[in-house]
């Protein structure tokens, strides 16, 4: 049993977008950055294997045989973490991403990213300090071992605790009740929450996030002929004085992925700018006049976006909008089977018990980054109202500022393990030497 | 009494009562030298002296030695007598680990024994010095540059940036460039950094760095020890380090952007406010040309606004940017102690070293 003094826990939410790392009991975490790594693989470069102190984070790490996800065997790996290495375009830099369909497939870049929070954002020593980890309500016995082993036997933290996200969401609100929906950038999940335990049963998920959203708007741009330019492909020249030109840089041995990831960046900015739901679905017709909202990307261009704004939003509640977008046509065949975010707010209800299903209409949660979009939750609820039973009381919660509805899961777990009541819940070090890893289902349900 | 206003660096600590509108009354280096007092003669030289940093890229390393340099500060230097200390302000850098903060607290009220103590953000006190709440402060010191937009008073930690780059690194790149072009010549690191607050400068542009580069006039500098040495382009090469790192073979982008990029993570309604008023300060950016190649390379940033640089109020001292930190503490010092915001013995004696989270921020 884990006494916990004055020593204030850390509370890390690795999501699919970005990783939220920071004291338990601040109000925000302090290190927020892209849960993507860049990695050159150095047999691609022949034998320039560059030992350059760099300003971001790298780790020069063997692959050891637990990685799983290694489709050929790689000698010598090397990876760059946070937003400031990312930023810098190298050559032959992929980026990749640990999580595949919310599982975590590759562990080493997940001991990267903690220890990029860990020594550069943050600035602790994990060995002091309790951790706290939200996971997804989908993880799987094995991943929990596994998490918990890294931490203890890499990290030797003094204890650990890995709680749900829809539990923390629900704490950060001050219900132990409450259906979360969590709009996040790999999915959209919708979970009920009774008295602080998740109903494995009644969970809901959707590959629709901010993500594919983002990708929705990039292909409908190129379609009006609009090409994103990276920000490492320009670079501003003054030919005459007060005249300046854009000029193209052209950088042969830049990656697909990085180029890919640089365009999402700023279509992800064009999106959080100019995007609003729609109060009513999407009508082509209905929004083909509407006045061009004006936008600057980057290398100065000004473009124009129209009905876009409204269509990409309603892509949540109607996902078959997405076969109209020209280029998004591998999508269509999955199409049919997703179903928009009231309808699954509704089949999850509908898999719980009837006593609690008032309950839960009348305390929706609505969180994640993408749930941030403009009039949403306005829109939830005008919708829910056709669809549900007469009698349920339908009230959605979202927090008015911004900030918090991101980062709501970070919040709930830095509530959460600065109570005094939770200090004894720990799961310690020598709880974990003495009965396993496998003991962690029974200390953290 | 006035209380006292001490900003540690890693170079320079600037000390002094709290008087706006002056310069700080001490600023001297933070670099000590470590007498071995055993009294028996060893075999070594008798200036065995080990020279010490207590301040490692800006924060507390050496608690001892910091110990002995606060007590020669406080008490020869301001003129405190034991018994009868008095109040004092500290700055702390960005991203200050946790614990740092309360082994300063501690160190102030058990040993010091003060009766009042306060710590703020460099990034806050550096935009309260040229009259401004938000803005963003770009501070490049000896040990390290902080990049942190600051809103109405608080610093935004997840758009902030630190870099483990200053004008120490400049100073060991100056010493390897002069090395290069000097290769008879032995220089010592203090003449190294002597060297390159007297002749370091920054090119208009780039294309005008890559003109030096072929030819550039050389000047002739003698050393203390009367050696001479010949300086040509490498007095640019320092300034141009700032704006592309990878000159040091660090792989990240000159100071402009990250100042634009990471501006571009706040919510864009704060980000014309933020870019208007942005300040440089920090000892490395009184570099002659400095300013002004910073204002060109805005001009070319990509981005919508333009970062622009703050005048100083025309009644704060010259050469504010060295010491515009300490000269915000100042101007807080007199806000936050007279209406009693600070940590006094009492709230210390009941709580703890963790009041400092919770008073100070």
């Amino acid at each position: 049993m884990y006494g916990g003094d004055e020593v204030s826990a850390i509370v890390i939410d690795l999501g699919s977008h970005t990783c939220k790392a920071g004291y338990a009991g601040e109000d925000a975490p302090k290190a927020v950055f892209p849960s993507v790594v860049g990695a050159i693989d150095q047999m691609d470069i022949d034998g320039t294997g560059d030992a350059d102190g760099n300003s971001g984070a790298s780790a020069d790490l063997q692959n050891n045989a637990k990685n799983n996800d290694s489709d050929n065997t790689k000698g010598k790996c090397k990876l760059y973490v946070g937003s400031q290495s990312l930023g810098y375009r190298r050559d032959h830099m992929e980026v990749l991403s640990p999580l595949k369909n919310g599982v975590v497939v590759d562990w080493n870049i997940v001991d990267n990213i903690w220890d990029h929070a860990f020594r550069e954002c943050l600035l602790v020593d994990p060995k002091e300090r309790p951790m706290l980890l939200a996971e997804q309500c989908s993880n799987t016995q094995e991943q929990r071992e596994r998490a918990a082993e890294l931490m203890f036997e890499k990290y030797n933290v003094p204890a650990l605790f890995l709680a749900k996200n829809a539990v923390l969401t629900s704490f950060a609100s001050g219900r132990a009740t409450s259906l979360v929906v969590d709009s996040g950038g790999g999915s959209t999940t919708v979970v009920p929450v009774l008295d602080g335990y998740v109903l494995q049963k009644a969970v809901t998920t959707s590959p629709i996030g901010g993500e594919f959203l983002t990708d929705c708007l990039m292909k409908s741009l190129e379609g009006k002929g609009i090409t994103i330019r990276p920000r490492y492909s320009f670079k501003k020249k003054e030919i005459r004085p007060g005249n300046l030109q854009t000029v193209d840089l052209d950088f042969p041995h830049t990656t697909e992925s990085y180029k890919l990831y640089s365009q999402r960046v700023i279509a992800t900015d064009i999106k959080e700018c100019v995007c609003r739901t729609p109060d009513s679905p999407y009508d082509e017709s209905a929004y083909s006049n509407i006045p061009m909202t004006p936008y600057e990307l980057p290398d100065g261009q000004i473009i124009e976006v129209g009905s876009d704004r409204f269509k990409i939003p309603d892509i949540l509640f109607n996902p078959s909008l997405v076969q109209t977008i020209p280029g998004m046509e591998s999508f269509a065949e999955i199409a049919p089977s997703i179903r928009g975010l009231p309808k699954m707010i509704i089949e999850s209800i509908n898999k719980c018990d009837v006593d609690i299903r008032r309950e839960l209409f009348s305390t929706i949660l609505l969180t994640g980054g993408t749930a941030s979009m403009q009039q949403l939750k306005e829109r939830i609820e005008k919708d829910l109202l056709e669809e549900s039973p007469q009698a349920a009381r339908v009230k959605v919660f979202a927090s008015g500022n911004v900030t918090e509805r991101r980062f709501s899961v970070w919040i709930g777990g830095s509530i959460l393990a600065s109570l005094g009541s939770f200090q004894q819940m720990w799961f310690s070090k020598s709880e974990y030497e003495e009965q396993g890893a496998s003991y962690i289902q029974r200390k953290c349900p | 009494m006035e209380a006292a206003v001490v900003d540690v660096g890693s170079k320079l600590l600037k000390a002094g009562f709290a008087i706006p509108d002056q310069t700080p009354a001490m600023i001297i280096p933070t670099q000590m030298k470590q007498l071995l007092d055993d009294g028996s003669v060893t075999d070594n030289s008798p200036s065995d002296n080990v020279t010490v940093d207590p301040v490692v890229r800006g924060f507390i390393r050496d608690w001892d030695a910091i110990e002995d340099l606060l007590h020669h500060v406080l008490y020869s230097g301001l003129g405190w007598e034991i018994g009868n200390e008095g109040q004092i302000l500290f700055t702390d850098p960005l991203c200050t680990p946790k614990a740092n903060k309360e082994q300063l607290v501690q160190l102030m009220f058990e040993t010091f024994n003060i009766s009042g103590f306060y710590a703020s953000e460099q990034a806050v006190l550096s935009l309260y010095a040229v009259g401004r709440i938000s803005g963003c402060t770009v501070d490049i010191g000896h040990g390290k540059i902080d990049i942190a937009p600051v809103i109405e008073g608080a610093v935004h930690h997840i758009a902030s940036r630190r870099f483990e780059l200053g004008g120490i690194d400049l100073t060991n790149f100056l010493a390897q460039e002069l090395g290069k072009s000097n290769p008879q010549v032995n220089i010592s690191m203090s003449d190294v950094e002597k060297i390159k607050e007297q002749y370091s400068c920054c090119a208009e542009d780039e294309l005008a760095y890559q003109k030096i580069q072929y030819s550039c006039p050389v000047e002739k500098h003698t050393l203390p020890d009367g050696q001479v040495i010949t300086i040509g382009r490498e007095r640019y090469t320092v300034g141009e380090a700032l704006f592309q790192p990878c000159l040091l073979g660090l792989e990240a982008h000159g100071i402009v952007d990250q100042l634009v990029h990471a501006i571009s993570i706040v919510s864009s309604d704060n980000q014309r406010q933020l870019l208007e008023n942005t300040v440089v300060c920090g000892g490395t950016s009184s570099m002659i040309g400095f300013e002004e190649r910073f204002q060109k390379e805005s001009s070319l940033s990509s981005s919508a606004v333009q970062p622009t640089l703050v005048k100083p109020p025309e009644y704060m001292p010259e050469n504010l940017t060295m010491y515009s930190a300490w000269v915000g503490g100042a101007i807080l010092a007199k806000v936050v102690f007279p209406q009693n915001q600070h940590i006094t013995k009492g709230d210390y004696d009941e709580t703890g070293p963790s009041i400092v989270h919770r008073k100070c921020f």
